[in-house]
């Protein structure tokens, strides 16, 4: 059995499926065996979150109250509690999800929109991109967080590789802020869209390239 | 004294013996008889893979280990045949490195994996994938197929690639294309170099794209392109006298621009970079 086709047959493994087969392919192969290990593990740590920290009515209340104030949802009257009790039906497990996502995206929208001062708001008072707000001091800051993920994976996996990693990375947050740079100072410039879209492409190519458990 | 130098040998002959042990070279050999259009993958973190065409309908794969700190594993399911080189414990870059020379039916298509490459194709006819942080990249002689390439500094060199769909992205490893055409070319890379000799085809879309790396291409004179060529902060030159456009997207500017056409304007060629040169020659 490939690995491929052992993935096929993971929700059967994950519920709990014996058969020879994946049991003996399970035992071969260190990198199906960590990720069903891994899946696990998130699933187990899911079903005591929902035990230990299913929001309280109160929480929803809030949220309810936090989305009708801000527009976002009407006529609250005739489903007092579409979200959580909606949500609980289908989804079942995940429902608690749902408002820890909504309370994210708020929060996201607020931190996106904050004030900012010194020279990163300079960099975002620039004109933004089709309406779509730029914040540069947090993308930059969640690029160097995810860089520096990143570059300690590949040190862990080939410290040879790691300044190689480094320098290529560099040159492509370098392209990523030219380009970013470049919409900002004409959003209806295509080629300039372009060019921040294939800049994401090569360090999404180079995070793949770093994290392939495959290779070193 | 003489006791002393009898050690003194016997410790060196020894060690000679351990590292002889430890880094003696194996080389194993596995055959699989597959059907048309075969599917092949082989992952390999150090080491050279180099693929060629067999005669009939079977894999052979030659593979030179260089210790016994790498296994290899191998895997067939119908006509799909999977490799990969399995690093153990104590493994390094030295002592983890395997040589893989690889035969393969023509029609099958083969995907291949090296952080350190180098990664080599020719004379193949199914699809090719092939990716490698440092590997450096060579296909030759391959037609109708799909050729993608991915690495970060390594360079990459297509030559002769006819009626390809072409995809090649290089963080910052220079890639050299040598009469490459098809339905679609395209180069993307960051601070590397992209070289073009050739004809931009008879009806192809051709997108070299780069952030700092200078694009050069070099075309004959009966070329039959609709070329738009744009640096933002670079310069371009042009040796074509060509039929300038009146509708471009972006506003041309001498110097660090120009659009129009030459010949019937068969392929489209896009050549975009946001800082480095950009040289359309005559050849």
């Amino acid at each position: 059995m490939t690995c491929a086709e052992f993935q096929q047959e993971l929700p059967d493994v994950l519920e709990g499926a014996s058969r020879a087969e994946l049991e003996a392919h399970l035992r071969s192969c260190p990198n199906c065996s960590e990720l069903v290990s891994d899946l696990k593990a998130i699933s187990e740590q899911a079903h005591q979150l929902r035990e230990s920290e299913e929001p309280s009515p109160r929480v929803w209340k809030s949220i309810e109250a936090a989305l009708r104030q801000e527009g976002l949802i009407r006529d609250v009257s005739t489903e007092p509690r579409f979200l959580a009790p909606a949500s609980r039906r289908r989804w079942g497990p995940a429902a608690w999800l749902v408002p820890i996502a909504a309370v994210l995206m708020v929060g996201m929208v607020l931190f996106i929109n904050r004030p900012l001062s010194g020279p990163i708001a300079q960099r975002s008072r620039q004109p933004e991109l089709g309406g779509i707000s730029t914040p540069a001091s947090m993308s930059a800051r969640a690029s160097n967080d995810d860089d520096r993920q990143v570059l300690s994976e590949v040190e862990r996996h080939a410290p040879l590789m790691k300044s190689a990693y480094e320098d290529n990375l560099k040159n492509v947050n370098a392209y990523i802020r030219d380009a970013q740079s470049s919409v900002d100072q004409n959003p209806d410039d295509g080629d300039a869209r372009q060019y921040l879209m294939q800049a994401y492409e090569q360090k999404a190519m180079l995070y793949e390239m770093a994290l392939d458990r495959s290779l070193p | 004294m003489e006791s002393m130098q009898r050690v003194t040998k016997a410790a060196v002959v020894f060690l000679v013996c351990v590292g002889i042990l430890t880094f003696a070279e194996t080389r194993k050999e596995y055959r699989f008889t597959v059907g048309p259009k075969a599917s092949i993958s082989i992952v390999n973190q150090y080491g050279p893979i180099s693929v060629k065409p067999s005669p009939g309908n079977q894999v052979v794969i030659t593979a030179i280990l260089r210790s016994d700190k790498v296994e290899i594993d191998n895997d067939q399911s119908g006509s799909r045949i999977d490799i990969k080189s399995h690093l153990l414990t104590g493994a390094t870059a030295d002592n983890g490195r395997v040589d893989y020379q690889v035969l393969i039916p023509a029609d099958a298509s083969i995907s291949m994996q090296s952080a350190t490459g180098p990664l080599r194709a020719e004379k193949l006819g199914g699809d090719l994938t092939l990716e490698g942080a440092g590997a450096l990249v060579d296909v030759r002689d391959v037609s109708n197929v799909h050729v993608h390439v991915k690495t970060m500094n390594g360079p990459v060199t297509l030559t002769n690639i006819q009626e390809g769909h072409v995809e090649i992205s290089s963080v910052s490893g220079d890639v050299t294309l040598s009469s490459v055409s098809g339905r679609l070319v395209q180069v993307s890379s960051t601070s590397g170099k992209i070289h073009y000799d050739g004809d931009f085809g008879s009806g192809g879309e051709y997108s070299l794209t780069s952030h700092s790396g200078d694009i050069d291409a070099t075309i004959p004179p009966d070329a039959s392109v609709d070329v738009t060529a744009r640096s933002i902060r670079g310069l371009v030159e042009n040796d074509f006298p060509f039929t300038p456009k009146t509708h471009t997207t972006f506003p041309l500017v001498a110097g660090s621009s120009f659009a129009g056409t030459i010949g019937k304007a068969a392929s489209s060629v896009v050549l975009r970079t946001f800082s480095g040169k950009i040289r359309l020659k005559k050849r």
